[in-house]
């Protein structure tokens, strides 16, 4: 794992996307450091780092940041040299992955000098816990933002593509919020919904699989329980569709933790996605031998 | 081993089965798109086949890939090295992801970049050196750490002659200490440094064994010999009448004027090349030409893999076409 991640700060650095990333994280949040706090002359650096992050700094940063992590080997055929060499797919991604991480926060430890700055002007003091707060909520959007990168960057050779389709799917996850409102709350368009995720479920068992009688047990199964449950109790449906895409919105938790609130599972909630989309990255490796 | 690798309904390597002992150098032969990069992407564990197994010195890829992997060392076809990395980086960071020890690394890299003749280049970036120079460096990475088995994927495509036989050496020098396994579509390649030659052809073996043997075996020619005499047809066979060794005499198109070709055999491949030259020194005949007419392993290849030809391994070639074509082996 340490020689990847050591290969892939270096070559931040010597690409220049490590200098480009870090020069345009703190151009950003000096902006709207600018807007933020030094105009109405407030102390909430919180309000900043929101800010912050609803606008480039993931949909557009991390993208830079992740594309170059998989589909530049893959394109210059040096993945050939790491998945036949005695380094485990698992050491690949994760010293892939926490190299990305590593640059982010760096640039979120230089990020840290504004708030400092801002400590001998402030006659009451800073919302020390609220800034704690959305400090711990940025880092974990950041990881999160970074796997799907990662994640994203595995499924194609070309790095343009990588970057836009982060993009995508980084945005989608930030407006889920605007998204989840206008989604109808009726139990009967709730059913279909909680259908059609069984289906998917049982769709991507049978891609990974190539096994059609579990596939389709799996899917008969779930929908006759879906239906079964909406005779039996459908206040359980009521507005399920809202629910389930707040529940996966990044940004909704976001909002609490910059009042300085931390939950366990909000925490849990960005650390497992993280996870998921880093185990992700390695079954795509995997299945791809195996293709 | 038993290998098959399918891609939908198409199988790429099919069945194929083959060990190879310590310290073999041994060439896949065959056209291209015949499975040889499948064959060793399976080999080096890239890829995983769908039927069968890799045991590399007794550790299979699949159960224990990191043990097997630690024995290989891979060249593929397109060599894998970072552009932005000086060569010395490159390498280092091959030893580094090949887990070699610290100590004596330093030793350990400068030997394989003297056997390779990379050392002027050390200080340089990867992307500023000619193909030739990074086909060397890939090759020097597949060196690191002393793999048991070096395995490579067309090693001299795309290098001019010179660079060719020097790589050829550095392949019979790795020889001597490795397990060596290559590709190639080309038939002097191949038979210049293999021990033994796999001809494969979509997905399977058609032929093995040693180049020599190949040709001598295959062509089933049976101690044929093809001569050019300064005479006529009519002079020679009256000349060759009291060698009762000499039983089949063939006259072919001459090509040289006021010469005659002919085909000779003795019985079942005597050799009969010391009876050829008695009698024609007998009777005053200048003997031009002699040699043997097995087939040039490049005849082989065509012959086994050629579509047009046909597959059957016993198929001739016109006996005028062999008597034109080919070198003086």
């Amino acid at each position: 794992m340490i020689p990847i991640y050591k290969k892939e700060i270096r070559a931040y650095f010597t690409q220049m996307v490590g200098y480009a990333f870090l020069a345009f994280m703190l151009f950003l949040v000096g902006m709207m450091f600018t807007f933020n706090n030094i105009f109405p002359q407030s102390g909430r650096f919180g309000d900043t780092l929101m800010a912050s992050s609803t606008s480039f700094m993931f949909f557009i940063l991390v993208p830079i940041l992740t594309m170059r992590l998989f589909s530049e080997e893959t394109k210059h055929k040096t993945d050939q040299l790491l998945f036949t060499s005695p380094l485990s797919v698992a050491q690949i991604v994760l010293g892939k992955y926490l190299a990305a991480f590593s640059l982010f926060m760096v640039g979120v430890g230089l990020t840290v000098l504004f708030p400092l700055s801002m400590v001998r002007h402030a006659v009451e003091g800073l919302p020390a816990s609220q800034i704690m707060g959305s400090y711990a909520g940025f880092i974990l959007i950041g990881a999160c933002c970074i796997a799907v990168g990662m994640f994203v960057s595995v499924l194609t050779d070309n790095q343009i593509i990588a970057a836009v389709a982060t993009f995508a799917v980084i945005w989608v996850m930030f407006v889920m919020d605007a998204l989840a409102m206008t989604m109808p709350v009726s139990a009967g368009a709730s059913l279909f919904f909680v259908a059609l995720v069984v289906l998917a479920v049982a769709g991507t068992w049978y891609y990974s699989t190539r096994h059609w009688l579990s596939s389709g047990i799996l899917a008969v199964i779930g929908v006759a329980a879906a239906i079964g449950l909406y005779i039996y109790n459908n206040l359980i449906y009521d507005a399920i569709i809202v629910r389930v895409l707040l529940w996966f919105s990044l940004y909704t938790r976001f909002g609490v933790m910059s009042l300085g609130i931390l939950n366990l599972s909000d925490i849990v909630y960005y650390v497992s996605f993280t996870a998921l989309f880093t185990y992700l990255t390695m079954n795509v490796i995997e299945k791809r031998r195996w293709r | 081993m038993n290998l098959t690798k399918r891609y939908g309904h198409h199988f790429a390597v099919n069945d194929l089965n083959f060990s190879i002992s310590a310290g073999e150098i041994v060439g896949f032969l065959g056209p291209n798109g015949a499975g040889k990069t499948t064959t060793m992407n399976i080999m080096t564990g890239f890829i995983a086949a769908t039927k069968g197994d890799v045991i590399i010195n007794g550790l299979d890829i699949v159960a224990e890939p990191e043990k097997a992997k630690a024995q290989i060392g891979y060249l593929p076809d397109t060599p894998p090295v970072y552009g932005d990395m000086r060569v010395d980086e490159y390498l280092s960071f091959a030893a580094d992801i090949k887990g070699v020890k610290r100590a004596g690394r330093k030793e350990h890299l400068n030997h394989i970049k003297n056997q390779v003749h990379i050392n002027d280049v050390s200080r340089r970036l990867i992307k500023n050196l000619s193909r030739g120079y990074r086909q060397r460096v890939g090759l020097a990475q597949a060196m690191v750490g002393n793999p048991r088995v070096i395995i490579m994927d067309e090693p001299t495509i795309g290098l001019d002659p010179k660079q060719i036989i020097e790589m050829r050496d550095v392949v019979k020098n790795l020889g001597k200490k490795h397990t060596v396994i290559l590709s190639s579509h080309i038939m002097q390649e191949v038979s210049a440094v293999c021990d033994r030659v796999m001809i494969i052809n979509k997905g399977r073996i058609v032929a093995q064994g040693t180049p020599e043997h190949l040709s001598s075996n295959l062509s089933k020619s049976g101690g044929k010999i093809q001569v050019r005499v300064k005479a006529d047809p009519t002079q020679i066979r009256e000349a060759l009448k009291e060698y009762t060794v000499i039983r089949h005499i063939n006259v072919l198109d001459g090509r040289e004027p006021g010469t005659t070709d002919l085909e000779l055999a003795g019985d079942d491949g005597a050799d009969i090349r010391e009876a050829v030259f008695r009698c024609m020194a007998k009777h005053n005949l200048p003997l031009l030409l002699m040699k043997s007419m097995d087939l040039s392993l490049e005849e082989v290849f065509l012959r086994l893999t050629g579509d047009i030809r046909g597959e059957a391994a016993g198929y001739e070639l016109p006996e005028e076409e062999t008597a034109k074509g080919g070198d003086p082996a």
